[in-house]
């Protein structure tokens, strides 16, 4: 169910439709909170509008939940635009990307952290 | 009478009993409040003939009463209570900066609120007007020549990325000064030594708070006379200060282009127009309170 809800706001955001798309997420209660396609969602959006370090927070949070491609794929493409091609080859490349994405977060007082 | 009532201090003592440490938190600020946030308080009511008091007991019926609280949604007997004996009640509600309560309980007892910390719902509200958070108290402007040693300083912690971005951005753009914090408020530069690097400094980025756009940081840069770089997520600061001439960037690297290329004549027109702007804005907001608080 939660999956079929989060493919269908997926779509809106493919689609351009923004607006409705956060809207959507809006609606999900705080158990989407710790999911991370929930997160990864919501750090598309952010993204789009260019809210880039809230976006690149919330992928840091959905890597400890799951770690996957799309989401080091995003965040390397965040850190493009920024300006930090340095770092986002380093999280583009699946050799590299974990060490890379560990050493940020330890720099990082205040993103959550499952210990 | 009219009172002043500073309460910020007075937070329910935490105890083992609080699994979240919000007590803890609570009574931290509370008198961070008391001991750093009095100036630029005391500064807004200047204009106003008040009595302070120390104590809710020396408030008597029909005083007119402004009281700087903290924490407020744990304090609804208290605001009951005040309504009750009091002709008008004004409140100054610092702290909040999560903005996750429903205040109206508390905000009803009162006449006027000034928050701290604002949010949607308060940008255009009748009786409820957004407050900046303001400087901490003792930070002053050093040095009045335009001539400035550092071309950017930053003190804070990295807890989030922009801030791991920003220093990664400006890094190599001397001279600078930046230390970081593990944690706010950490003491390792006094408010005298702070004055002294933000009064030499030209550019201050004050990137977001850990929740709220909001940080003390810009205020502290407008008091010295730099030039504030902020983040324009949200568009907050066009919507709290409309026409306000902060530079805005959606990324750091754009901050880098500015720290790096302005010449001479173009800092000077714009610490000049940031420089006018703060000292109008923080008269008119003078002006507004004491209005507000005679003609209530």
């Amino acid at each position: 169910m939660n999956e079929i809800k989060l493919d269908e706001i997926d779509k809106l955001i493919i689609s351009k439709k923004i607006d409705q798309a956060q809207l959507e997420l809006s609606k999900l209660g705080s158990e989407f909170h710790k999911n991370p396609e929930y997160l990864f969602l919501r750090s598309k959006i952010f993204y789009m509008n260019k809210l880039y370090y809230i976006a690149i927070d919330t992928l840091l949070i959905a890597l400890e939940f799951k770690q996957e491609d799309k989401i080091y794929n995003l965040l390397g493409e965040i850190y493009a635009t920024l300006g930090n091609q340095g770092l986002s080859e380093k999280i583009l490349n699946p050799a590299l990307r974990f060490e890379a994405v560990s050493s940020v977060k330890d720099m990082l007082t205040g993103i959550y952290k499952i210990s | 009478m009219i009172k002043l009532f500073w309460n910020t201090h007075n937070q329910i003592t935490p105890t083992s009993n609080d699994p979240n440490k919000e007590d803890v938190f609570d009574h931290k600020w509370g008198i961070y409040h008391k001991h750093y946030s009095d100036k630029w308080i005391f500064y807004l009511l200047e204009k106003i003939q008040y009595q302070k008091i120390e104590s809710e007991k020396d408030i008597d019926s029909g005083d007119v009463l402004i009281i700087v609280d903290s924490s407020v949604e744990k304090k609804n007997d208290l605001y009951t209570k005040l309504k009750l004996i009091c002709s008008k009640v004004f409140l100054i509600h610092l702290g909040d900066e999560s903005g996750r309560h429903d205040l109206s309980p508390i905000y009803n007892n009162c006449n006027f609120v000034w928050k701290a910390f604002c949010t949607n719902r308060y940008f255009n509200n009748e009786k409820v007007n957004c407050l900046p958070i303001g400087y901490k108290s003792g930070v002053v402007l050093k040095n009045k020549k335009n001539d400035r040693k550092y071309k950017w300083a930053f003190i804070g912690t990295p807890h989030k990325s922009s801030r791991h971005d920003l220093l990664f951005q400006l890094s190599n753009i001397e001279p600078s000064f930046f230390y970081k914090t593990k944690n706010f408020n950490e003491k390792i530069i006094e408010v005298e030594e702070m004055s002294e690097i933000l009064s030499s400094t030209t550019f201050i980025p004050c990137p977001n708070g850990f929740v709220h756009p909001e940080t003390y940081r810009l205020y502290e840069a407008l008091e010295c006379e730099c030039i504030p770089i902020v983040e324009n997520s949200y568009k907050y600061y066009d919507r709290l200060f409309p026409s306000n001439p902060f530079l805005k960037v959606d990324k750091w690297q754009e901050a880098k282009n500015i720290i790096g290329a302005w010449d001479n004549s173009k800092i000077i027109k714009k610490k000049n127009d940031c420089k006018i702007w703060w000292s109008n804005y923080k008269k008119e907001l003078q002006n507004f309170i004491s209005r507000k608080i005679a003609n209530e």
